[in-house]
């Protein structure tokens, strides 16, 4: 099996996203998308950040050559990230198909995916190798399977380095053991609105479970947009560990649902307000900044799932979570933008998808 | 203000010596500080600096700092700095110092959960090891070199390809 004879053209993904933006699946109106990773490295090779240059470009051949015949799916398509450039690896990093670290990288690296999205592979990111899974909607199991399974094709053709005492051996030691991190992303406007969600964080900690904004670690909360994923990764089995996060989630996705049911009792003309002002914005402006589009459309999001706006299909509103950043702008406008140029464009193209309904 | 020591030049110099809990002051000329300095001040590296740091701070890494991977030549103190582990074997040459470290991360230190098959295979290949060692030990007690020579090679035609662990 080959990998896609046709390159792909990153502008040709510019006008739409992956599946797991769909808005289906479970609990989809608070839980955005399910997402595992595992880590794994090929025996006999140093990690990256001891290995050479000559080093580097074998394990890139290698993994690639192994993902191809791994038969994974019939339609992955791969990317050498050192052949592009910066703002399409950015637009890469956005749709959460490689991680920012990936991006920024050096040297021979590269990812897989297939049309879907759902599936992505990257080579030479911390580790030798890191396979991803993202699903639409609470479906976290459906993820290990389907991981698990990629995982297990692979494994017939790379020889990973692997203890009985330790598991997969990760470069870093706080990946090591399953070299799995699964989390799950959630919308909690009004958690966030009513200053309930440190109390939700402590008790996910208390779990040694871990609270991060939209783009995983370091990054900031933005758009009422959450990961919360598993902090340990020794000691406890993928299910156990998937186990304990699915434990957790209902529990913060029915705080979510009471926390805005209290806020229509409490004050629902404010808050009614608040979303077609936000919407309103959105259908009128004409300088949006990244910032900004994210509260307005964590706005408008809640209120298409209180049934307070019922004219935009979830899915479109997720899609322009995505759709609206710096690299997707860029990459569908064909230029480079600076963040004024941007912040037109974005309210240009948010207004147009906006009037197509 | 002149130099406290040759009192002729400006002081343009102000050191602060801390010893216990009494402060001095000392104001010098440049001239005079220099001669201070090169008595004070050999500039420790700042591996001297990390390692004095941690020798105050946990006595039992002092103990790892000594240690390179052979495999990488990555130190203990290397990674301890940067939190990045160089090759798999490191697992194994720094053991001692990461083992109450995973402790701490994890909770645990002993991975419970999915097992490659091939590692299955290569658990099999070396109970398989030690058996034909035992044999071979047998057999050289027993002066059975012929049998000897042919467990010797079928141990390196296994033991080529075994997986480190």
């Amino acid at each position: 099996m080959n990998f896609q004879a046709t390159p792909m053209k990153i502008s040709d993904l510019a006008d739409n996203t992956g599946e797991w933006l769909r808005g289906t699946g479970a609990e989809s109106d608070i839980v955005i998308s399910s997402r595992i990773r595992l880590a794994r490295n090929v025996a006999r090779f140093p990690f990256l950040s001891r290995a050479n240059v000559k080093q580097k470009r074998e394990l890139e051949g290698i993994v690639r050559n192994k993902i191809k015949e791994a038969e994974i799916t019939s339609d992955l398509h791969y990317i050498n990230l050192a052949n592009i450039d910066p703002v399409e690896r950015l637009f890469l990093v956005e749709r959460h198909l490689i991680s920012r670290e990936h991006a920024g990288g050096e040297g021979e690296r590269g990812v897989a995916f297939g049309k879907s999205e759902t599936i992505s592979l990257m080579v030479n990111e911390e580790d030798h190798l890191r396979i991803q899974v993202i699903r639409s909607g609470f479906e976290l199991k459906e993820a290990w399977k389907t991981i698990d399974d990629v995982d297990n094709k692979l494994e017939k053709k790379l020889t990973y380095a692997y203890s009985s005492r330790f598991g997969y051996l990760t470069a870093c030691p706080t990946n090591v053991g399953t070299g799995m991190r699964a989390s799950v992303m959630l919308h909690l406007p009004a958690l966030g609105m009513t200053h309930h969600i440190e109390k939700v964080f402590n008790a996910v900690m208390k779990l040694g479970l871990v609270v991060r904004g939209l783009y995983g670690e370091g990054t900031q909360v933005s758009g009422d947009l959450y990961q919360i994923s598993n902090q340990f990764t020794l000691g406890k089995s993928e299910p156990e560990i998937i186990e304990i996060i699915e434990s957790v989630i209902p529990r913060i996705t029915s705080y979510e649902r009471m926390a805005r049911k209290a806020l229509i009792a409490e004050s629902r003309e404010q808050l009614e307000d608040r979303i077609w002002r936000s919407y309103g914005m959105l259908k009128v402006a004409r300088m949006i900044s990244s910032e900004e589009i994210m509260h307005l459309l964590s706005q408008v999001r809640m209120g298409v799932n209180l049934g307070i706006i019922n004219t935009i299909e979830m899915k479109t509103l997720n899609e322009l979570f995505i759709l609206t950043l710096p690299g997707h702008l860029q990459k569908l406008e064909g230029r480079e933008l600076d963040s004024q140029q941007r912040n037109i464009i974005r309210a240009a193209y948010v207004r147009k998808r906006l009037e197509e309904i | 203000m002149k130099c406290e020591s040759c009192n002729k030049k400006h002081a343009t110099v102000h050191l602060t010596e801390i010893v216990g809990t009494t402060k001095k002051e000392r104001h010098l000329c440049e001239e005079c500080a220099q001669g201070i300095n090169t008595q004070l001040a050999k500039v420790p590296s700042p591996t001297e600096i990390l390692t004095s740091l941690i020798n105050q701070v946990a006595p039992e890494i002092s103990e790892m700092s000594k240690i390179v991977c052979p495999v990488c030549g990555l130190s203990y103190l290397e990674f301890r700095s940067n939190g990045r582990l160089g090759c798999p074997m490191d697992y194994t040459i720094f053991r001692k110092g990461l083992i109450p470290l995973l402790e701490k991360m994890h909770g645990s230190t002993q991975h419970v959960g999915k097992v490659p098959s091939k590692a299955g295979k290569e658990l099999i290949k070396k109970n398989e090891l030690m058996q034909l060692r035992n044999e071979l030990n047998k057999a050289v007690e027993k002066e059975d070199y012929e049998k000897a020579a042919e467990l010797r090679d079928r141990i390196y035609e296994l033991s080529g390809d075994t997986n480190e662990d």
